[in-house]
């Protein structure tokens, strides 16, 4: 295993779209800067107190952190991460080299997912140390606020991430291609399934009449996008178990897979 | 006797077609075996199953005289080349060897430039793309990936495949050198009977999945060989009557065929003495095959539809 995930690492470290994304996203973390310095320091006089006051975005570290990452921006980013990577090996035919290696094909898969995670990983926190040093230099009105409070919407952040990465490397793995993988995968990123979740639960509710329970509590990118994570403990408790179901279901599904199906 | 690998009854099914009939194939230590069959024949399902790539829907298989499901410590043993060469496009040949080398655990650098090397691609290895090879280099560094872990045994698909007179000849001659220096058995598969046949020690022909034949390089060569056909009244007594002529090279086929491999100008003395004896001549011709001819005769000839 160890092996694998080397390997893995390497190919990723060699590969042009792990380049490509990276500068995008490093582009896209500066841009979210600026958007931000326009908004809250309003540099250029443009805005009236009106659009302040509409506008009003908050400058804790924290906050910053969640904007950056809970977005549509960097789920795109990620899942088109997560797909090439995923669905390189299969396309180019370099599996046929590898898979034949081991009788436990499973092991390929949990390689190349915990890969990704580590590459999503690096991405994240190199990402997030430019956005917050770029903010606490240029941002006039840049808060550190409560490291514990960073550290808890990190640790939420990074869980809810994980739990997205797996999602998508299962839908690559199952359809076996970067078409099949990205369309579930931006459909998730880009909230349409969100939306089509709300809907459900607008049926529910006319079916069963309204009750406390809604399907979309168990739905993770829905239960993940809209969490508040000024939440108690036991609201974080539930997040954590929705996101370990999600994880290891996808995962575990991702091997079943991989296992099972013969390399074509 | 022990097989370095050996099917037994192997088949595949996808859906209600049968890829792989029950085929049950031998393979000595040191041999390069030419696995010979069209398209759709079953070579790439069979050799995806040898390299574990493919479940076996029935049958098993033995590797280094283990069964199948012991044979995951052995995989490294074994250099698999299918359907082309599966490289990252966008890296360079060193890149691409490196990959394989990690996942054996293999760190050392030198072996990779020797064995680029050694295939001739000792060149820019880690400045040109593998995008701007030529498909006779691709096929190259393909071989070479195999040999990363010193295989025992190679299983190259089609490696001729596509490939330019010069690329064949190359191809052909660095599997020769392979088996020769580096006593690798290699099971070799492709459509070109004539090319197999200049490497080849041992043959198989698969065809519609079903291994209709096994035979060696000295049988095929007598097969195709040129020689006498004679179809006698009584093929008995006319094989008494040819042996008491001196004879010894020859075959009976079916019961009612037999093929004489010496004295090809005697003919009409061979159809004389079977008439002394009251044997009627009922055919005879000289003939000799090419080997795409004999492939075609026993595999039903060119224009059959699988």
């Amino acid at each position: 295993m160890y092996n694998l995930i080397k390997m893995n690492l390497y190919r990723m470290s060699k590969a042009v779209s792990t380049k490509v994304i990276a500068i995008v996203w490093i582009f896209l973390t500066l841009f979210n800067f600026g958007v931000m310095k326009i908004v809250v320091d309003d540099p250029f006089n443009i805005m009236s107190e009106a659009d302040k006051a509409t506008l009003a975005t908050s400058s804790v570290a924290s906050d910053l952190i969640q904007s950056l990452f809970v977005s549509s921006n960097f789920l795109i980013i990620l899942s088109v991460f997560v797909v090439l990577f995923a669905n390189a090996e299969h396309k180019c035919g370099f599996d046929k080299n590898l898979i034949g290696i081991t009788n436990h094909k499973w092991k390929h898969a949990l390689a190349r997912w915990i890969s990704a995670v580590i590459g999503m990983t690096v991405l994240m926190v190199v990402s997030s140390l430019i956005y917050l040093g770029t903010c606490a230099l240029f941002l006039n009105a840049f808060e550190l606020g409560s490291l514990a409070t960073l550290a808890k919407v990190c640790g939420i952040v990074y869980m809810g991430m994980v739990t997205f990465s797996a999602i998508f490397f299962f839908f690559t793995t199952l359809f076996k291609s970067s078409a099949g993988g990205l369309v579930p995968s931006l459909i998730i990123s880009l909230g349409i399934l969100f939306m089509i979740e709300k809907l459900l639960d607008f049926l529910f509710n006319k079916v069963f009449g309204s009750t406390d329970y809604v399907p979309s509590d168990f739905l993770f990118d829905s239960k993940f996008l809209n969490f508040d994570m000024d939440a108690g403990r036991n609201a974080i408790i539930f997040l954590g178990v929705l996101c370990l179901v999600y994880t290891v279901l996808t995962v575990g599904g991702s091997m079943l897979l991989q296992q099972r199906r013969d390399v074509k | 006797m022990e097989y370095l690998l050996e099917t037994d009854n192997i088949t595949k099914i996808y859906g209600k077609i049968t890829a792989v009939d029950h085929v049950n194939l031998h393979l000595e230590k040191g041999e390069i075996y030419g696995l010979i069959g069209r398209n759709g024949a079953g070579k790439t399902t069979l050799l995806k199953m040898l390299a574990g790539l493919a479940k076996p829907t029935e049958g098993s298989y033995s590797i280094f005289g283990e069964p199948e499901k012991q044979t995951a410590k052995l995989r490294d043993r074994i250099g698999v080349l299918i359907e082309g060469p599966g490289l990252y496009p966008n890296m360079t040949a060193y890149e691409n060897m490196k990959i394989k080398s990690l996942i054996l655990g293999m760190n050392d650098d030198n072996f990779i430039k020797e064995l680029l090397a050694d295939v001739g691609l000792e060149r820019n290895i880690d400045k040109l793309k593998v995008k701007q090879y030529s498909l006779g280099m691709k096929q190259r560094l393909g071989i070479a990936m195999t040999l990363i872990g010193h295989p025992d045994l190679l299983l190259l698909d089609e490696p001729i495949n596509g490939l330019d007179p010069q690329g064949i000849v190359e191809i052909r001659e660095l599997i020769a050198r392979l088996s020769k220096e580096r006593n690798i058995t290699i099971l070799v598969s492709s459509h070109i009977l004539e090319e197999l046949s200049k490497i080849a020690t041992r043959y198989g022909i698969l065809h519609n999945g079903q291994l209709i034949d096994e035979f060696t390089h000295g049988e095929l060569l007598r097969r195709c060989r040129e020689r006498i056909e004679i179809r006698p009244s009584d093929a008995t007594k006319a094989v008494t009557v040819i042996e008491g002529m001196g004879i010894t090279e020859y075959k009976v086929l079916d019961k009612s065929v037999i093929q004489i491999f010496e004295r090809l100008e005697d003919s009409g003395e061979i159809v004389l003495e079977l008439a002394k004896n009251n044997i009627k001549t009922l055919s005879i011709a000289v003939k000799n095959e090419a080997l795409e001819d004999y492939y075609l005769s026993i595999t039903g000839g060119a224009g059959k539809k699988e």
